[in-house]
């Protein structure tokens, strides 16, 4: 408690991509850490922009119970480990183009990013070829020189697709992930022929991309890949749900807000079923961290 | 009142000053696999790193008397560590003196690089690097963390991630 600040000072431990570092030797600012809206959850999402090279990263944070670091003369409890990974800004841009769709007509982009919420997001009208990017998820018209967006589903859908299909291809040749997979249905069912099968790569890789994207969007292209609904192939068993529940009574009398839960502990469930040790750092208890991480208690900043 | 200070954070930006990544001393971190609550200084090369021997299954040293079994791991190819601390708020006055002090032989050159409007405002905050690494050793109870450490799962988001975001081709 009587520690001084000095003593707390928090210390984070990064992992950024390499070429960051020799960039950086020829800029003075230009790198930073911004709130945007999270395209999945629609919460807050801390993400690092690179202005001068204009690419956009995405946070992850690896955190796992009973952890610690010691770092040279110092110890930092949590034991966290953050991820910069470069991030398709397509994903941050559709969620802008799906909320603008509502209204139903061709828009400039300066009109549909906008957020009162996070205004940071102007920067992402900064990065370069924008007009490239959009041409996978909507129409557009030009009049006098200025261009007009859509939002089309259809062609969301398809650029989707092929984020699946290019995602299931470096499954493929991801040997960490296949491997651990083959590894362990080798050891416990001997029969490692039933555990690449294209169905479980699409599904893992379906998986993926729905941390990007709305639920909606992603039980769209569900559908449209075939996968078979995931509430379908489950089992449910009450009795357990209902002993897991902190509140048993409230959830008995209000089915609707039980079964909603239920919902999403399975949608959980089930995507850790597929082999997804890889993935289980990039679970949203991270994303709460960075929010404290930024979020420091920042006490009104004197001088505006 | 409060709700405008929300507003703040979400309109706040933490500035990486870039310098610092290129100036980072290399620093020795461990993954520990346990929790110690209090963060801050800890005589780390007075008890732990003088009972770190190499064993028959890795290296071995004890925590608050319990065995450790560990390695060394590498971060992944492409990447590199760093440790960032925030900045305090005198400290980035200073800092920001001093970073511009030593740029001024090359004030040209970064103008140049300097992205065309000015990104920087008053209630934003800094961050740095205070230390960088290449790799780490990760510590298990008793055993070296497996293969299917989450942590060594962790490491292999990267090259997943430059999957899911690289861009598609157009029809």
């Amino acid at each position: 408690m009587d520690c001084g600040d000095r003593a707390r000072a928090r210390q984070h431990v990064f992992l950024l991509p390499e070429y960051l570092k020799d960039a950086s030797k020829k800029m003075k600012s230009g790198l930073l850490f911004v709130k945007l809206v999270n395209p999945c959850s629609g919460e807050g999402t801390i993400y690092l922009f690179n202005m001068c090279l204009q690419q956009l990263f995405e946070i992850k944070v690896f955190k796992e119970k009973h952890h610690s670091w010691f770092i040279n003369q110092s110890v930092q409890s949590g034991g966290l480990l953050h991820f910069a990974t470069p991030m398709d800004p397509l994903f941050l841009l559709l969620h802008y183009l799906r909320k603008a769709d509502k209204e139903g007509t061709f828009q400039p982009l300066d009109q549909v990013v906008v957020d009162d919420m996070f205004p940071n997001c102007i920067l992402l009208l900064k990065l370069p070829d924008l007009e490239k990017l959009l041409r996978h998820v909507t129409e557009e018209k030009e009049i006098d020189k200025k261009k007009y967006y859509k939002y089309s589903k259809e062609k969301t859908i398809k650029w989707l697709e092929k984020k699946v299909r290019q995602t299931v291809s470096a499954l493929k040749t991801n040997n960490i992930n296949v491997s651990a997979r083959v590894q362990a249905a080798t050891f416990f069912f001997g029969d490692p022929v039933s555990s690449d099968k294209e169905e479980d790569y699409i599904r893992y890789a379906h998986g993926l991309i729905s941390d990007y994207i709305p639920k909606e969007l992603s039980d769209d292209l569900s559908k449209y890949l075939k996968l078979p609904e995931p509430s379908a192939s489950l089992p449910n068993p009450p009795s357990k749900k209902v002993k897991l529940s902190d509140e048993p009574v409230e959830a008995k009398e209000d089915y609707t807000k039980f079964n909603r839960k239920d919902l999403k502990t399975e949608k959980k469930n089930s995507k850790m079923t597929a082999a997804q040790k890889a993935l289980a750092k990039v679970d949203k208890s991270g994303m709460k961290s960075i929010d404290s991480f930024f979020g420091t208690k920042n006490k009104k900043v004197g001088k505006i | 009142m409060e709700s405008s200070d929300e507003k703040t954070v979400e309109k706040c930006r933490v500035h990486l000053r870039p310098g610092t990544l290129h100036d980072a001393a290399l620093a020795t971190l461990h993954l520990l696999p346990c929790e110690v609550l209090v963060s801050g200084p800890a005589p780390v090369e007075r008890f732990f790193t003088p009972a770190m021997r190499q064993g028959p299954d890795g290296l071995e040293v004890s925590f608050r008397g319990r065995g450790l079994r560990g390695e060394e791991v590498v971060v992944p190819p492409g990447l590199v560590g760093y440790v960032m601390a925030m900045e305090e708020k005198g400290e980035m006055l200073v800092g920001k003196d001093f970073s511009e002090d030593s740029w001024n032989d090359e004030r040209e050159e970064q103008e140049l690089a300097e992205p065309p409007e000015a990104l920087e405002r008053d209630f934003d905050q800094f961050i740095g690097a205070t230390a960088s690494f290449s790799r780490f050793t990760l510590w298990g109870l008793e055993t070296i963390p497996g293969p299917d450490a989450k942590v060594r799962g962790a490491l292999t988001w990267p090259s997943l991630a430059a999957a899911i975001h690289a861009q598609v081709p157009e029809d």
